[in-house]
């Protein structure tokens, strides 16, 4: 299938890239990776008239992290992601997850930021960076704002972003030595495949192995990746046992809304989210037992 | 592959034909070199100075009256050289089935109707790929949409729309049937002490071949036409394609480049082949069209769903006394390969064990959806799979082993079906001992943890058919061996190497045949101008048994030629044998009386006043009853762990004992092997089109779910050595025959480690989980 014709833009930097967007506003596009992008463009479903490619902006490619975060660039890439070590101690459900995306080789090409402002309900890092608490850095023509990841999707496809704004990076508050985190995927092939249902939890513990901060996130069973803040809350400030985790699953399900189509029927999605939630809330206690 | 794990990857083969110097040796693929760096050329990669390129406009609709088609825009757009539809084509109707004129059902371009989504209604030739797809959308179609059918039962209703109004013969969209029908049926249900009746379904799937089919035609000015094409049948193509175009047959030259795989899904004339080539006579210019992976998926022919309901009978020590089996297939649009599928799926219902008494009744079913047609298994992987359900079913109501009962019943060589066909060799029996052994089958059935389970699945399979219902008035295979004086041979034949690897192969048995190194053979193939008349192509696992008989005969008749020569420069007596090894013709008892191959052509061509030594060999089956002279047998055992929760079955070990007779190339068939086990599993577990309304929604292998290399178990082999007198050197089959047993193994095993019995493929998550309890709602 061919490409649709378009005027390729190169910016020299993010802001620049950010004035171009904010020009041609509905008719242009920004193109990381491109592996959501242009197959959508040979499919027809978007056709901008202008593409503006950011991969070859200078330090954009970046993960890095200081005592109190670490921050992903616009251009990091799945693989870098997934085997970074900082990302790998403290964020091992993003590492995770980021390394089971697709293959080898569009781990290579796709970013995790392109993974977040593609919108996909079933983005395999959008539950790991919703239970790290991560905040979306938005560049726009005159200047910076910060949001909340969980405020950031708002549909299949559909984020926060408006006219003008492109995604700088994303920052993730480091996780404490008594937390634990898990990501759980389930699809019809084991390798290679969109997630039927994604979903990833991490919890902080006391010494007592009382949960002081809960996170819980369900993927591809609504029309956006979300936290189950209702089952976080029930969470906190008990311990982790079985009754506790019959609760959070009982309380994802309603929360889920799942719907039927190529990849799974909706009543097969509902089980999963009980049994997913189940299983990274125990692999996330366990690695904190581990510790 | 672990080579320790195959012993035929290392040992030689022996068989009654001793001293073998190169047949069961894992010689190289010639095309390997080129493929590994790129060089290969496919049809896709080939331009023509003033090439056009093609572009097809297809149906949205399922079933409708064409009311008007508007070019104009189209024809009227900067770079377009063409437009054309059906009415600007001869009208001429094809279909494989030559000798039964009313199964030909099918117009290069739609004529009046079209009959599912996706069928061919015009096409454009442009200076550009681009302008060609933007042109297509400036063709403006009317239908009048006529009420559709997308399943058996819609098809088969009362008051269901006939799909094809304009065949005379037929009544509804039954296009054909078939039966078959072996003792006395009714009375032998009589001694059953357990019967068995179960209905099953099975889905569709698709080739999935990585090269998307392509083809690239020119003209001459004499109207004479030349065309590339990615197929397995250039003989087919040039006969169809001359009589839909009203040329004479040998105006139509059809070349087969490197070919991407074909398992059955490019053995037809296509619509693009006949537009690339009409085209290029009307524009005087070549034009190629490439079709893309979405319209393969969603347009492309498939394997038969079927649904199939299968009664057998058994006493109670295993013997089984008869069976009942009744096939539909879901043929979709046109009849393309299914009336041999309807055909082929009723022989292999009565295979792999001795029925007493057989009745089959198949019937093909026009629907409106996308034809399904030949893919590797033909008929025998929903046969089969329902077989070997059964069979595992009957073990355990009977409490005897599964492969304990396969013993009892299995097929052996000299076995008969009546008035269908012989077992001329059969290495069942040790298939399956074998495979108990190395897969530590009865230890580990009796200790499997809960979730682990395993099973056996079994096969059979034709080393080519003798039909000839394309009705060739030509030789089923031929070839021409030309020997120098410089050592060398050239091998002409028309066999097509589709990566299968039959360049190889037969050079090989040229190579046995004549004495003389591979390296020393030129391979020429597939090319219907300069190869000899005729093939029918790389299907059905034809190509080593046919065309090898005829390099057989090929040799035979050149050896004769230069045994002449030796036994004159050495004054042999009669009663000598002269004998063809390491590049040397020469007395089988004196080996020092002889001369080199080179030097023995060299006086033949002397003592010919500079006649070139060639020979023509060829090869019918003649009398090898209905079906084809030889068949392969195997067993494979599946080792899996289910996932209770999620259902996610992964398959672990898969472990096969097979007898494809001699092997002539270790690695082939391994490669055959691995291959048939991947096709498998996705059949099995994974692949399945989503369809809905007559539209696959699925066109992406992102969303078809082919396995990935991580999928592969690890995989366990031996090939039980048989001695197959019909075919060269004694081999038979490895090529179709693998991809049948994986599913029920693996079906065997899902139900070992959960309780589930798949009558209902593809065996999903969701369907374990339902079947456990898991999912109620
Ligand atoms: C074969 C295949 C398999 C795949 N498998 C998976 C899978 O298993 N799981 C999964 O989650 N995804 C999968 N994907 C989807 C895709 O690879 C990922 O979503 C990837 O992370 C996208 O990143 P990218 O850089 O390629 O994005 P691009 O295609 O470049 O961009 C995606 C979207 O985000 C926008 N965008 C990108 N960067 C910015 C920015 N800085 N600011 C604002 N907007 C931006 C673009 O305009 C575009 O709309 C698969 C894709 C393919 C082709």
């Amino acid at each position: 299938m061919a490409l649709p014709k378009f005027s390729y833009l190169i910016p020299k930097s993010l802001k620049e890239a950010c004035i171009m967007l904010a020009e041609h506003e509905d008719k242009a596009r920004i193109l990381a990776g491109g592996t959501d992008l242009l197959i959508k463009m040979k499919h027809r479903t978007v056709q901008p008239e202008y593409i503006i490619g950011i991969s070859n902006i200078p330090n954009t490619d970046y993960v890095h992290s200081n005592h109190k975060h670490l921050t992903i660039g616009a251009n990091a890439s799945l693989t870098m992601v997934a085997q970074n070590p900082d990302i790998q101690r403290y964020f091992p459900a993003l590492a995770y997850a980021a390394g089971v995306t697709a293959t080898v080789q569009i781990r290579n090409m796709g970013t995790v930021v392109g993974n977040i402002c593609n919108a996909s309900p079933s983005a395999d890092t959008a539950t790991p960076l919703l239970v790290y608490d991560t905040k979306v850095v938005i560049m726009h023509p005159a200047g910076e704002r910060t949001l909340a990841l969980d405020e950031f999707f708002r549909g299949p496809g559909v984020t926060a972003l408006e006219s003008g704004e492109i995604v700088k990076e994303l920052v993730l508050p480091l996780t404490s030595d008594r937390s634990g985190s898990n990501y759980q995927k389930v699809s019809p092939r084991s390798k290679v495949d969109i997630a039927a249902v994604g979903v990833s939890a991490c919890l902080h513990v006391d010494e007592k192995e009382t949960i002081t901060q809960a996170r819980l996130a369900i993927g591809a069973v609504a029309p956006v990746p979300k936290r189950v803040l209702h089952a976080e809350k029930t969470l906190e400030g008990k311990k982790l046992t079985e009754e506790l985790i019959n609760q959070a699953a009982e309380i994802s399900l309603d929360e889920a809304t799942p719907i039927s189509d190529t990849r799974a029927t909706a009543s097969y999605r509902k089980k999963m989210v009980d049994v997913l939630v189940r299983r990274a809330l125990n692999a996330s206690m366990e690695q904190i037992r581990a510790k | 592959m672990n080579n320790k794990q195959n012993p035929a990857l290392n040992q030689k083969v022996s068989g009654p034909y001793t001293q073998k110097s190169v047949v069961g040796r894992s010689v190289p693929r010639i095309d390997a070199p080129d493929k590994a760096r790129g060089a290969a050329q496919y049809t896709a990669d080939m331009k023509l100075p003033g090439m056009l390129y093609g572009k097809l406009l297809r149906s949205p609709v399922p079933h409708a009256r064409i009311k008007n088609i508007d070019i104009s825009k189209a024809a009227a757009f900067p770079g377009v050289k063409d437009v054309i539809t059906g009415k600007d084509t001869p009208g001429i109707k094809y279909g494989n089935w030559r000798l039964f004129p009313q199964t030909q059902d099918e117009y290069p371009l739609a004529m009046d109707k079209v009959r599912f989504i996706g069928d061919e209604v015009a096409a454009v030739a442009a200076i550009d790929p681009d302008i060609a797809e933007e042109a297509i959308s400036l063709i403006h179609v009317e239908y009048d949409e006529l009420p559709a059918v997308f399943s058996i039962d819609e098809a088969l209703a009362q008051d269901a729309p006939l799909i094809h109004d304009d065949i005379d013969q037929l009544e509804g969209n039954i296009s054909i049937d078939r039966n078959i029908d072996v003792g006395d049926i009714d009375k032998a249900f009589d001694k059953a002490d357990l019967i068995l009746d179960d209905k099953f379904t099975l889905h569709a799937v698709s080739h999935a071949y990585l090269e998307p089919c392509a083809a690239l035609a020119q003209p001459d000015v004499e109207g004479r036409l030349i065309l590339w094409t990615s197929t397995q049948a250039p003989y087919i193509i040039q006969c169809l394609l001359a009589s839909t175009l009203g040329l004479p047959e040998n105006h139509v030259r059809v070349i087969k480049p490197h070919v991407g795989g074909g398992f059955g899904g490019k053995m037809e004339l296509r619509s693009w082949e006949f537009c690339a080539a009409f085209m290029a006579k009307r524009t005087g210019r070549p034009v190629k069209f490439v079709l893309t992976r979405a319209e393969e998926l969603s347009t492309g022919r498939t394997r038969h769903a079927m649904n199939i309901r299968s009664k057998v009978g058994f006493k109670k020590d295993g013997t089984i006394v008869a069976k009942d089996f009744e096939a539909y297939l879901d043929g979709g649009a046109y009849n393309s390969m299914g009336p041999t599928a309807t055909f082929l799926c009723g022989n292999f219902g009565a295979m792999l064990y001795r029925y007493p008494a057989y009745r089959y009744r198949g019937y093909h079913v026009y629907t409106n959806k996308t034809p399904a047609g030949a893919m590797r298994g033909f008929g025998a992987p929903q046969a089969l799979y329902v077989t070997e359900t059964q069979m595992n079913i009957a073990a355990k109501e009977l409490n005897i082993d599964p492969i304990d009962l396969r013993i009892k019943n299995a097929m052996v060589t000299g076995d008969t079906i009546e008035g269908v066909t012989k077992i001329s060799s059969a290495g069942f029996v040790e298939s399956l001992q074998k495979v108990a052994e190395m897969s530590k089958w009865k230890e580990k059935r009796a200790s499997l943890p809960n979730n682990k389970g395993i099973g056996i699945g079994c096969y059979s399979f034709i080393s080519g058919g003798v039909f000839n219902w394309f009705n060739t008035p030509y030789n089923f295979a031929a070839c021409e061996v030309r020997a120098y004086d410089d050592g060398t041979a050239h091998l002409l034949t028309m066999a097509s190497d589709i990566g299968q690897g039959s360049d190889t192969v037969l050079r090989q048995i040229l190579a046995e045949a004549l004495g003389i190194k591979v390296e020393n053979i030129r391979v020429t193939s597939a090319d219907t101008a300069m190869t000899p008349k005729a093939d029918l192509g790389t299907w059905g696992s034809r190509v080593t048994l046919m065309n090898g008989n005829a390099i057989l005969d090929a040799a035979n008749k050149i050896k004769e030629k230069l045994a002449q020569m030796v036994s004159i420069k050495y004054n042999l007596n009669i009663i000598h044998e002269v004998a063809f090894a390491n590049d040397r013709a020469f007395a089988k008892a004196k080996p020092e009386r002889g001369i080199s191959f080179g030097e023995a052509v060299a006086m033949w061509v002397k003592t010919h006043r500079g006649e070139e030594l060639t020979a023509r060999g060829y090869y019918t089956p003649r009398d090898k009853g209905l079906t084809t002279p030889a068949y392969s047998f195997g067993a494979q055992v599946a080792e899996v762990a289910v996932d209770p929760d999620t259902g996610v079955v992964t398959v672990e070990k898969v472990t096969t004992a097979h007898d494809c007779g001699t092997v002539i190339n270790p690695m082939s068939v391994e490669g055959q092997l691995e291959g048939a086990l991947h096709m498998g599993l996705g059949y099995a577990l994974s692949e399945q089109f989503v369809i809905r309304d007559g539209k696959v929604l699925n066109t992406t292998f992102l969303d078809y779910k082919i396995p990935a290399a991580e999928d592969m178990p690890q995989i366990e082999s031996y090939t039980i050595e048989t001695y197959e007198k019909e075919g060269p050197f004694g081999a038979k089959e490895a090529g179709e025959g693998l991809a049948i047993p994986t599913a029920p193994a693996i079906a065997h095993a899902v139900y070992d480690a959960t309780g589930y019995r798949c009558k209902d493929l593809p065996i999903t998550p969701e369907k374990i989980l339902r079947a456990t309890g898991k999912i109620t709602e």
